[in-house]
């Protein structure tokens, strides 16, 4: 089955045009600002979805919804953001039955603009139920998809929503249904030059996936703190959103650009703790001093220079390809900072971009690191049609048995 | 002892060999590119290149090919972390001995090297 990137650029355009009708709607409602701050179309592996909500509280709504379009959506609200959101409607989140019903009522008003966007594009009616309260912590929040349809994989139209000069965001999740999304992008789709494999697609991502274990174990064998594998997942997103992709906390990594196919950016970024504790795990001696030496600098150096081979190398292996990277350039900015001008050299030749993020973690010591990559569309797309899915476990290479033969 | 030639852009990965190699081993010099790699290799003439792939100005494998090609009896081992099987093919055909993907532990060095250069 495939999609072409005009049909993917629509759908995402659907889901952006829906996390705005819901925001303007909130705002009429409340009188809070807010703006819709990305809106990306990922697949995520069932059971990472909602990583970034990380162990927070959540309240919102939940909606089932069917017709031409099957599935669920979601609007959850950090506990804090929705006692604002109750005391602006209502005046008082304190009784505790009317706030609930305060969160459903925002919710449903929210949420219907939100779908009938998806519906009037359909040329359909897409029928959804009353909304259901729902709250928890971090993923729990959102709807187990586990078991709904076959695939291991799930489509999400995910946005982030910021309130105007707070620090509070609220997440819109839409979770349509496997087969049935798949076959309306493929119906709607003029597969020409640009069509998309979408099957081949989540073969990618669990090369992703694999890409992100091999750089863990490499992580591992340098530090010897186990490391392990968190997220992976595959998004698609304007050009202009790419940036936000990753947060404005100072990082500390490399960044490399990769040719060959496909070419694009590659970034190993750590947060500064992260970045101490990790080039400190590498060293055989103590470092004095708080701050990043430059022995620390030179270790996160040489990590993200393994880090990136074992996360490219995968793909170059199962595509019986070479992935070749440029030297790693050690970077110390704020996040935005450092991805923002490589989205405006990928920009150069597109306006929507593919987006391959990882993360790892270790309980040993304070330690995440995320990757991201930024393949060029057009090449990720002839890779993915060469892509032979029987290779896909072919990740790795034996260089004695290379030099054997 | 054996004279051994590192080339490494790494500053920490050159710092890692050194401190794996100089018990057994004389470092006669430590560069960060290929053109380094062959110029030095031509002034010391070592036992042993521990030759980095990725590297600025000159790659390891374009490196190798050229001192393979002024002295076929070099010895050199990648010392990479690319784990690319067309590139380990390049190595090959350029003329690498041996092939070490980074991360590495000092045995796994160890044998490397006594597999090109028996003691």
């Amino acid at each position: 089955m495939k999609v072409d990137i005009q049909s993917l650029e629509t759908f995402n355009q659907l889901a952006r045009e829906g996390a705005e009708q819901a925001t303007a709607s909130m705002t009429q409602m409340t009188g809070i600002e807010a703006d819709v701050e990305v809106t990306k179309m990922s697949l995520v592996d069932r059971k990472d979805l909602g990583e970034e909500l990380g162990d927070r509280a959540f309240v919102g709504v939940q909606f089932d919804y069917e017709g031409e379009l099957a599935g669920e959506t979601v609007l959850v609200f950090g506990r804090a953001c929705s006692a604002s959101l109750v005391e602006a409607l209502i005046g008082s989140a304190d009784d505790e039955a009317m706030a609930k019903s305060g969160v459903k009522e925002i919710g449903n008003i929210m949420m219907s603009g939100f779908i009938d966007g998806w519906a009037d594009y359909l040329e359909t009616s897409i029928d959804h139920s009353p909304p259901t309260y729902i709250e928890g912590n971090g993923p729990a929040v959102l709807p187990d998809t586990t078991g709904s349809d076959d695939s291991d994989h799930v489509f999400v139209f995910k946005s982030r929503i910021e309130w105007v000069d707070e620090s509070v965001e609220f997440y819109i999740y839409m979770l349509p249904e496997y087969d049935p999304l798949t076959s309306i992008m493929a119906d709607h789709a003029d597969t020409g030059d640009d069509a998309i494999p979408v099957d081949k697609l989540e073969v990618f991502n669990e090369m992703t996936r694999s890409g992100t274990e091999k750089a863990a174990e490499n992580v591992t064998m340098m530090t010897g703190v186990e490391t392990t594998a968190e997220v992976s997942q595959i998004s698609f997103a304007p050009v202009t959103d790419v940036p936000k992709q990753v947060s404005n906390e100072t990082y500390v990594g490399t960044v490399v650009e990769f040719t060959g196919l496909p070419s694009g950016y590659l970034m190993v970024l750590f947060d500064e703790v992260s970045a101490k504790n990790v080039a400190e795990a590498m060293m055989p001696i103590d470092v004095d001093g708080d701050g990043l030496t430059d022995q620390h600098k030179a270790a996160i150096e040489e990590l993200g220079n393994i880090m990136t081979s074992g996360f490219v190398d995968g793909w170059a292996n199962v595509l019986q390809t070479s992935v070749d990277h440029t030297p790693p350039r050690l970077v110390h900015d704020m996040g935005q900072a450092i991805i923002d001008p490589l989205a405006a050299q990928v920009g150069r030749q597109q306006e929507h971009a593919f987006i391959v993020d990882s993360t790892m973690r270790t309980d040993e010591i304070e330690f995440e690191a995320e990757i991201h990559a930024l393949p060029n569309e057009q090449e990720l797309r002839e890779a993915l049609d060469e892509l032979l899915v029987d290779r896909v476990d072919e990740t790795e290479a034996d260089p004695e048995q290379i030099f054997q033969e | 002892m054996p004279e051994v030639l590192i080339a490494d852009d790494s500053e920490f990965m050159r710092n890692l060999l050194r401190e794996i190699l100089e018990e057994d081993h004389q470092i006669v010099g430590e560069v960060e590119n290929g053109v380094e790699a062959v110029e030095t290799y031509k002034e010391e003439n070592p036992d042993l290149v521990m030759m980095d792939i990725v590297m600025p100005i000159r790659d390891g494998i374009e490196a190798t090919d050229e001192i393979k090609n002024t002295d076929p009896n070099a010895n050199v081992i990648m010392c990479t972390s690319v784990g690319q099987e067309e590139k380990m093919k390049e190595a090959v055909k350029a003329g690498a001995d041996g092939y070490i993907t980074k991360p590495f532990q000092k045995p796994s060095v160890m044998e490397a090297i006594e597999d090109v250069v028996p003691s």
